[in-house]
């Protein structure tokens, strides 16, 4: 009844383009913007904004980075851990270099370096594709992290083999470090986020994007129809990369604190690919509902015995916790196999003419 | 001929193609045999012949999806061994394919917005913001798109996923696509394939368009003789990948070895 676009008339191509069209739909994100920005950081406690919000975002950033390879060009990777690996030590190693040069420029740049190694490693998409494309990747995933435990120079010989962020300001505020508020961190992590997420909305609704879906619809009927194969796949690739490697510079810097290799093992390339299938292949906001499901819901499952007072031993509840997620994934994948992603959509639809059935 | 003077400085008559002496094969089985032919710029130009004639390999040597092992192929007066599938996009040749090749994940607009990709070559940096140059670019192919999509009558299925459309549709949306690369050459595989007769009506109408309104060369195969016939200008007969006739509609039609080759011939 609210959500409806009846009498909501486009006289230019460029509104009839919008990304957001509807009206309804500019204000839904307005407010998503309003409690993103001010509410969460005034009302959130420490806990809330540093171990649900935070990690949410870094991994919404990368199954959007993911997203770009495998949902809009349809290029399977597992070496996602990895090409964040990529970013967190490029992010190290420059800002211990130029210590003096603001931390956001080395995050970014850490990025290009992470759609370099990404741009390479995606060579051989030209040739091979589907599972043949997943082992290709998963040599890349496997030889990075070999770099990471085996070259010390990466964390400046430090004997923990671990890298020790140090601290950042930006505008005279602690960001990185011990020293760094949560709402610091998870306002210069969202503003990134935000960024980042537009750039990439951009790029999908452009010439760009209609590339990389045309080269995962139908490869032979693009490259027919002039659109370069190997250009298309390395950029996306490079693009992909770009945003795994500054959500592995953010995981590690306004996250983590430290960082040892062994957190961009295999096991996060797969968590980054759930969150991607069941947020919905091909769609942004998907990305960020994968990222949510996975990381949030196990946090809430944890909580509700003690919130509710049942008395469950804390093993149980980690075990139930397992069961609970996993049981979920397959509810849902069956109920919408296309993810979280089309079951918004549809649900929008069923909105726009509620409450009449059709 | 209707096509006036092109870009390329042809007038309408001018051999736009044409194909010398070609042989393709896979291993051993030969799927063409030295064919010799031309496509005049401004024709409807058919290719026909039973099944496994070699229609598609033609059509496929053509836009350089496949390299035949002997012959030349000289279009826009520059000759070659072989096409490159982007040197053939860019020098205008644009197709549809038999079984519909669409980007089924995309709205009918971003399907025919993706036949223009070669014509946008604004910048990667104005792609981010999607304002500027990136904005103006994207609004001036849409007026262009908007313009195939009046043509072909298709404005009620523009932000439909193609996935969802029926068969005939498809056809349509997919030679609203290969318009969109505003080509000098057009080829066509079985525009019609599958289709019940008021679709065919329409198909041809919309082909004869095409070469009517923006003097676009067309190379169809298609198996339907009775269309066939009506539309074109001239037809090569492909039998076992060798060519066994060229000539007008009436000449083909009377040729006894095309009447051996559709009917059999008693032994």
């Amino acid at each position: 009844m609210f959500y409806r676009e009846a009498g909501q008339y486009k006289t230019s191509y460029a509104a009839d383009m919008a990304i957001f069209p509807i009206r309804q739909d500019r204000i839904g994100i307005a407010v998503i913007l309003l409690i993103a920005f001010v509410i969460i950081p005034v009302f959130g406690n420490q806990f809330f904004l540093s171990s649900v919000m935070i990690p949410t975002l870094v991994f919404s950033l990368a199954a959007i980075g993911l997203n770009i390879l495998t949902g809009y060009t349809g290029l399977i990777s597992l070496g996602t851990a990895a090409f964040m690996g990529v970013g967190a030590y490029a992010c190290y190693k420059l800002t211990s270099w130029f210590p003096g040069v603001n931390i956001l420029v080395w995050i970014i740049a850490s990025g290009f370096v992470s759609a370099g190694v990404g741009a390479l490693f995606g060579l051989p998409s030209l040739r091979i594709k589907g599972f043949y494309l997943v082992v290709a990747t998963l040599a890349a995933q496997f030889f990075l992290q070999w770099c990471f435990v085996r070259i010390p120079w990466l964390v400046n010989y430090n004997t923990s083999g671990a890298i020790e962020v140090p601290e950042r300001t930006l505008f005279g505020v602690v960001i990185t470090g011990a020293n760094a508020t949560p709402t610091a961190r998870y306002l210069v992590l969202l503003s990134v986020v935000a960024a980042l997420t537009w750039f990439a909305s951009n790029l999908v609704h452009g010439r760009v994007g209609r590339a990389w879906m045309a080269v995962r619809d139908m490869d032979i009927a693009a490259e027919l129809m002039g659109i370069r194969l190997l250009t298309t796949k390395l950029l996306a690739f490079a693009v992909s990369s770009f945003y795994c490697g500054v959500a592995g510079a953010l995981m590690v810097f306004l996250w983590y604190g430290s960082a040892e290799p062994e957190v961009f093992v295999i096991n996060q390339s797969f968590l980054v690919l759930f969150m991607v299938i069941i947020g919905g292949l091909g769609s942004l906001i998907g990305s960020f509902m994968g990222a949510a499901l996975i990381y949030m819901l196990p946090i809430v499952l944890r909580m509700l015995p003690a919130a509710l007072g049942l008395p469950i031993a804390s093993a149980t509840v980690e075990h139930l916790q397992f069961i609970i997620v996993g049981a979920l994934i397959i509810v849902f994948l069956i109920a919408e196999p296309h993810g979280l992603a089309r079951l918004w959509q549809t649900g929008k639809q069923k909105l726009r003419i509620w409450p009449f059935p059709y | 001929m209707r096509a006036p003077g092109g870009k390329d400085g042809l007038v309408a008559g001018d051999v736009l193609l044409a194909v010398d002496n070609v042989s393709l094969s896979f291993g051993g089985v030969k799927a063409i045999t030295e064919v010799s032919f031309d496509i005049r710029k401004g024709e409807i130009r058919a290719i026909i012949g039973p099944n496994g004639a070699g229609k598609t390999s033609m059509l496929n040597v053509i836009n350089g999806f496949y390299h035949p092992q002997q012959g030349r192929i000289t279009y826009k007066g520059a000759t070659r061994q072989k096409m490159r599938p982007y040197v053939a996009a860019s020098q205008g040749i644009s197709r549809t394919f038999q079984n519909v090749a669409l980007f089924k994940g995309m709205s009918t607009l971003d399907n025919i917005m993706a036949g223009r990709t070669l014509k946008m070559q604004g910048s990667f940096f104005w792609q981010l913001f999607r304002h500027g140059p990136a904005m103006r670019e994207e609004i001036e192919h849409r007026r262009k798109v908007e313009e195939i999509i009046d043509f072909l009558e298709i404005q009620a299925i523009r932000k439909t996923p193609v996935g969802k459309l029926p068969y005939g549709l498809q056809k349509r949306v997919e030679l609203g696509r290969a318009l969109a690369m505003e080509p000098d050459l057009l080829l066509l595989d079985e525009p019609m394939a599958g289709m019940n007769l008021e679709e065919k009506e329409d198909m041809s109408r919309f082909i004869l368009d095409v070469n009517n309104q923006y003097g676009t060369t067309i190379a169809l195969i298609e198996h339907d003789i009775g269309v066939v016939m009506d539309l074109s200008d001239r037809i090569v007969v492909l039998e076992y990948g060798r060519k066994i006739a060229d000539g007008t509609p009436d000449q083909v039609k009377s040729d006894q070895k095309v009447i051996d080759a559709y009917l059999g011939v008693s032994h």
